[in-house]
């Protein structure tokens, strides 16, 4: 494949010697160290038009400048300034073309292979599409690990017409020695854009004690540190940094509590649960990675506490994710299977061979391992002969899987049952079996090489949940599917596939001989470390994800400060953190308390009109879209600022709920009568440093419209606009 | 892959760097016609219409919505659910005798007591066994492996499938987004969105090609505090400059694709806030229920249509609960009181705008539950199933009757037996006989859909025979 393309003969296109007018710089044996590597397409000597081989006479081809519109067109580009890692090929880039009237057209990479004479320059060949006229001269780009090329010019129909060239575009001739592009990494700054990334990325929020740590440890050693197993005073493993709530197990109803405020709060609503989960969000600092990951998988594995209503009953459900956020996936699964809200949520704890029901059978495939439609490696969907998706299992599956959950109940045989209250339910233990109630007939399970497809009858039932959770474990789709569900989980709604085979392997373990599958350690530690989620400022244009209600308010809580108000109990009914709930909730995500077992948003959302995932847009809507700028203007100001619950301290002395204070960005202001400094630290702090310039004018006249004077409301004015800038949303 | 290909051809209008000064200057246009409008009266000069989507959401077991009230019919509803404790006793059911069943009497739910009265009035109509479907399929050909729609039984998938009405290929575009693409044209001036949905999340049933919902929060918000921007006081020097920032830097990096799409919906919301004002008042008493809410705010945009200078809209309501595998028969009775009410409540608002006629109600949802329960006793419920009925309310409307299309008994209400002609399979997963197509195009016909276009907004209608159930006047 390598050899198609005839190298000799473009030579004498391209005077050898030519130096890029990009910064580039020669690479050394660390260049992989780079995260900041970005692809430059190659253009002509003179001129920003790509240079470019006809794929049919396999010769680069100066004369044919000019490719006929349609689906069938093949262009062959070259592309350098990228170091690939083993097996990393063409579904680790993107390609896109924008035409004179600004439409921006996806474009289909068909193949990437180094050329042989010049193996740093790659032919990358693409598909043009098929809604694409004659429309003159496009922009053509690629994006390779979140990072966009140079745009080049190509002639689709006729040459000419189309934009202009990017400001500052230059040629970008063949060169004849290797090179990259980017800037160099500078670890020992503080709040350098990759660190930032990471930290929005791996915890609930940047803010300057965790920032020294990774600082100091690098991000490697300090995923190691947020891993390791805790223990507290007796030794006994912990799983959270404050004590998580322990309320007792309560009748279904109880009017005497029903009928008192408190009461009901604490035992009847997920109250306590939420204001513990934001204490950690804020404060946990040594359970911050366990927290995000356990609340990512909450967002997969998902229970609702509109139906499970006790938190007493929804706590041994967190302390499964909790536990397994580190552990391995089979294990989650099957501690997950047994958990009783798990079982009254999706109804396996009802669910009897006289009467049987579908639900868990259901769920556990289509959301919590293999999804619907059958997976390749990394990813995407595989096709049948006539391009359509194959479906991964049919009823017959769901009857099979269906038998198999029978006969399990919440644990009432009082030796199996060490959590038993008389006179309540029994969420605390897992589900325990009674045998008469389970179907032992045979089951048909899922079906892919390898696999035990049939349970035969008569086994018991532990026996046939064992085999079932080992048949769905291993189905090929498990890898993939998970991978991606916690890559858009953490760090960007459309990763590559490229980029989901690379966990998905760590995942099935296909370098270590699959000793061990499902290792989540391994699989999280792949997704940040992976270099599309490094780098210290991303510029392809479909990288990032919109940060849901709770990342968005911790984010930002995180960055400025945040204290919780402990003597309010008196005063505010015992509101703490538990009020930023409220505010999350406004914006159509209550935490623990997801609308259906579809999660806050689905997942498989997409932005109207385009074929971009982004599930967090579901609950970003017209509806809820202003309330983000109220939100942050009642916590912030300027002018007004505080109210129930949380507020700020040092202008409103509001004395409840969760408080944020400003002094240190309004120091920086009084420092600099400019505003620079002001501004320009909020970007770096906040904003990974990837603020545009037209961006940070219009700060700063914002800034300066305040006079010099007014520290505070000057650090006021700039905090909305950032914290309320879509820029600031969207997690890139 | 067709999904793709329906994404290809209309995404690149959106994802353009110019889409969001587009979109703006759109809205800049429509204001200032708006404006004009409203000073010569503008109005929906008779010629308003509204279609209303009440999305029961988890799956309604309709199967205890409507049901045969003749001995014969009776048995087999009985033989079905007695035993397990979920069938509705005979003489619990309010009785009504559609003429399309040639007197075979038949009851609604016991809790329906207000769309019994809308019912005896002839303002409802029911539809019979309508799903999701890509042909007219019997038995014999389901179990021989003939073509059915994807993923059957699924939530997300057939509610995906009822709201684009699309079920061989998952689709972005919902119909309801279609429907207001098509007909946008006999909206002009528009001051907001032809589509509106209250309170709950995106959902594709709204998102069009080129329309995009409308979303506002339920009653009791007031309509003028949905949508509102709050800390900017007008004529403060330094408000203003900030509320320019913000604007510019809602401008800014729109090359990236999810920096734009928050800011369009930022700036659509902040476009809409101002054209509601304030806040309108309602002659009927809604009941202080998710649905009652949700249905008052769509009665007060409706009181806004002349200075919104709208005469097309579609909206959405949604009431989840109906996912009933347990404890169904207390839940499904909660449910149906607060539907009814609230169904009645706001036809009841209709007639007092004087828009009865002008104003369509449907009911859809992801399915309907199997007829036999899952489980038995006080805890007893169902599955996920298929075919359903569904229940249409107006002034338009041809109500007191049933419209369908011949089940294998002849008649247009099927055979409720398990493992019986109708069923799929064994538990009483009732094979369909009118397709999701036929009845929004029934609707989208009345709406003021062209016949030409009917196929561009279900493309799949041609596989079924007619697109017109005859619900409508």
């Amino acid at each position: 494949m390598s050899s198609e393309f005839n190298v000799r003969r473009m030579r004498l296109f391209v005077p050898s010697g030519v130096l890029f007018c990009l910064a580039f710089f020669i690479v050394g044996a660390s260049a992989q160290e780079n995260i900041d590597a970005a692809p430059v397409i190659i253009s002509e000597a003179n001129s920003t038009r790509a240079l470019t081989a006809a794929p049919k006479t396999r010769k680069l081809d100066q004369n044919a400048r000019v490719f006929s519109p349609g689906g069938k067109t093949r262009i062959t580009v070259f592309v350098t300034g990228v170091e690939l890692l083993p097996g990393e090929g063409a579904t680790a880039f993107r390609a896109d073309a924008t035409d004179g009237r600004y439409s921006r057209y996806p474009l289909q990479i068909v193949s990437l292979a180094p050329t042989p004479e010049r193996p740093w320059v790659y032919a990358l060949t693409f598909r043009l599409h098929a809604g694409m006229g004659d429309v003159g001269d496009v922009l053509l780009r690629v994006a390779w690990r979140g990072m966009a090329s140079n745009r080049v010019r190509i002639a689709v129909g006729h040459e000419g017409g189309g934009l202009k060239d990017d400001p500052g575009a230059v040629p970008t001739p063949m060169p004849d020695t290797p090179v990259t592009f980017g800037q160099t990494d500078a670890p020992g700054l503080p709040y350098t854009g990759d660190r930032v990334r990471f930290m929005h990325q791996a915890t609930f929020g940047a803010n300057p004690t965790l920032e020294n740590q990774l600082r100091r440890l690098g991000l490697s050693t300090w995923i190691s540190q947020q891993m390791e197993t805790k223990r507290d005073a007796g030794n006994a493993i912990r799983y959270s940094t404050f004590p998580m709530p322990n309320p007792p197990l309560m009748a279904d109803l109880n009017p005497t509590c029903t009928m008192n405020a408190v009461c009901n709060r604490d035992n009847y609503t997920m109250y306590p649960l939420q204001n513990w989960f934001f204490r950690e969000a804020l404060y946990g600092e040594d359970q911050q990675l366990r927290r995000r990951v356990s609340w990512a998988l909450h967002q997969i594995f998902v229970v609702s506490g509109r139906e499970i209503v006790q938190p007493s009953r929804m706590a041994p459900y967190i302390k499964v994710l909790d536990k397994h956020a580190f552990g391995n996936f089979r294990s989650l699964l099957e501690d997950m299977t047994l958990n009783p809200a798990m079982g009254i949520y999706l109804d396996m704890a009802n669910s009897t061979r006289q009467n049987p029901n579908e639900n868990y059978a259901r769920e556990i495939m289509q959301l919590f391992s293999i999804g619907l439609d059958m997976l390749n490696q990394d990813g995407t969907p595989k096709l049948d002969a006539q391009g359509n998706r194959i479906p991964s299992y049919d009823q017959n599956t769901v009857n099979g899987f269906t038998k198999v959950f029978t006969g399990w109940r919440l644990c009432a045989t009082p030796a199996n049952c060490p959590g038993s209250v008389t006179g309540t339910r029994n969420f605390k233990d897992p589900m325990e079996i009674i045998a008469a109630n389970h179907d032992n007939t045979e089951k048909q399970l899922l079906n892919y090489p390898g696999a035990i497809s049939t349970i035969p009858a008569g086994q018991t039932a532990e026996q046939d949940l064992q085999a079932a959770l080992d048949n769905v474990f291993n189905h090929p789709n498990v890898a993939p599917f998970i991978s991606k569900l916690l890559i858009q989980q953490l760090v960007t709604s459309n990763p590559t596939p490229a980029y989901v085979r690379r966990v998905a392997d760590v995942f099935s373990d296909d370098a270590g001989g699959g000793v061990e599958r499902g290792n989540l350690a391994k699989v999280i530690r792949a997704i940040l470390l992976d270099p599309e989620a490094r780098g210290n400022n991303k510029t392809d244009p479909d990288y990032g994800h919109l940060k849901e209600p709770v990342i968005y308010a911790t984010n930002f809580l995180r960055a400025l400060n945040p204290t919780a108000n402990t003597g309010a109990a008196a005063t505010c009914n015992g509101l703490s953190e538990g009020a930023i709930n409220g505010i999350t909730s406004l914006l159509d995500q209550d935490v623990f308390n997801p609308p259906s077992v579809f999660n806050y948003y689905p997942m498989d959302y997409s932005i109207p009109n385009t074929n971009l995932a982004a599930p967090e847009f579901a609950i970003m809507t017209t509806g809820t879209a202003l309330k983000r700028p109220n939100l942050i203007h009642q916590m912030i100001g300027p002018g007004t600022g505080g109210a129930t619950g949380i507020g700020i301290n040092n202008i409103q002395g509001i004395t409840c709920g969760t408080r944020v204070t400003l002094t240190r960005y309004q120091n920086l202001a009084t420092a600099d009568p400019t505003g620079t400094l002001l501004v320009e630290t909020l970007n770096r702090e906040l904003l990974n440093g990837s603020m545009s310039p037209d961006v940070r004018t219009q700060m700063m006249n914002a800034v300066q419209a305040v006079a010099s004077t007014n520290a505070l409301r000057r650090t006021q004015t700039a905090l909305y606009l950032l914290l309320t800038s879509s820029q600031y949303q969207v997690q890139r | 892959m067709t999904d793709r290909r329906e994404f290809l051809k209309t995404s690149c209008a959106a994802l353009t760097m110019t889409a969001l000064a587009t979109q703006m200057r759109h809205f800049g246009l429509i204001n200032a016609l708006a404006q004009n409008e409203n000073v010569d009266g503008g109005g929906d000069g008779g010629n308003y219409k509204a279609l209303v989507c009440v999305f029961l959401s988890g799956g309604n077991d309709s199967n205890n919505t409507v049901v045969p009230n003749y001995d014969a019919g009776y048995a087999q509803y009985s033989a079905a659910r007695t035993a397990q404790g979920l069938a509705i006793p005979r003489a619990n059911l309010l009785p009504i005798s559609p003429p399309a069943m040639n007197g075979d009497a038949y009851g609604l739910h016991p809790s329906m007591t207000d769309l019994h009265t809308l019912w005896n009035q002839g303002k409802l109509a029911v539809v019979t066994n309508v799903g999701t479907l890509m042909q007219p399929l019997t038995r014999a050909q389901y179990q021989s492996g003939a073509s059915r729609p994807m993923q059957l039984f699924s939530h997300s998938d057939q509610v995906d499938q009822f709201k684009t009405a699309i079920s061989n290929y998952r689709s972005a575009i919902g119909w309801g987004g279609r429907l207001s693409d098509r007909t946008a044209a006999q909206n002009p001036g528009a001051a907001i969105p032809m589509i509106s949905q209250i309170s709950t999340g995106a959902n594709v049933f709204t998102v069009g090609n080129t329309s995009t919902p409308l979303i506002v929060a339920p009653a009791p918000t007031p309509l003028n505090q949905v949508l509102a921007l709050n800390g900017f006081i007008a004529g403060n020097a330094e408000d203003t400059a900030r509320r320019s920032a913000m604007n510019n830097i809602r401008a800014a990096n729109l090359d990236y694709s999810m920096t734009q799409a928050a800011s369009v919906i930022t700036q659509q919301a902040i476009n809409v806030s101002t054209q509601l004002s304030t806040d309108p008042v309602l002659t009927a008493t809604f009941p202080n229920t998710t649905l009652g809410n949700q249905l008052r705010q769509v009665a007060k945009l409706m009181k806004f249509r002349t200075q919104l200078n709208m005469s097309r809209q579609v909206f959405y309501v949604q009431l989840g609960g109906f996912d009933t595998h347990s404890s169904q028969l207390n839940q499904h009775a909660t449910l149906w009181t607060q539907v009814s009410q609230a169904l009645k409540a706001f036809y009841d608002e209709t007639v007092a705008q004087g828009i009865a006629e002008d104003v369509t109600t449907f009911t859809m949802s992801d399915f309907n539950r199997t007829l036999n329960p899952a489980g038995a006793g006080s805890g007893a419920g169902s599955d996920h199933a298929w075919g359903g009925h569904h229940f249409v309310m107006g002034g338009s409307v041809l109500g007191g009757n049933f419209y369908g299309k011949p089940t294998s008994n002849g008649s247009i209400f099927p055979t409720l037996v398990n493992a019986g002609p109708d069923d799929a399979e064994t538990r009483g997963r009732i094979i369909p006989t009118v397709s999701v197509e036929q009845y929004a195009a029934t609707l989208a016909r009345w709406f003021g859909l062209s016949p030409a276009d009917i196929p561009l907004v279900f493309p799949n209608i041609n596989a079924f025979g007619g697109s017109d159930l005859g619900f409508m006047m």
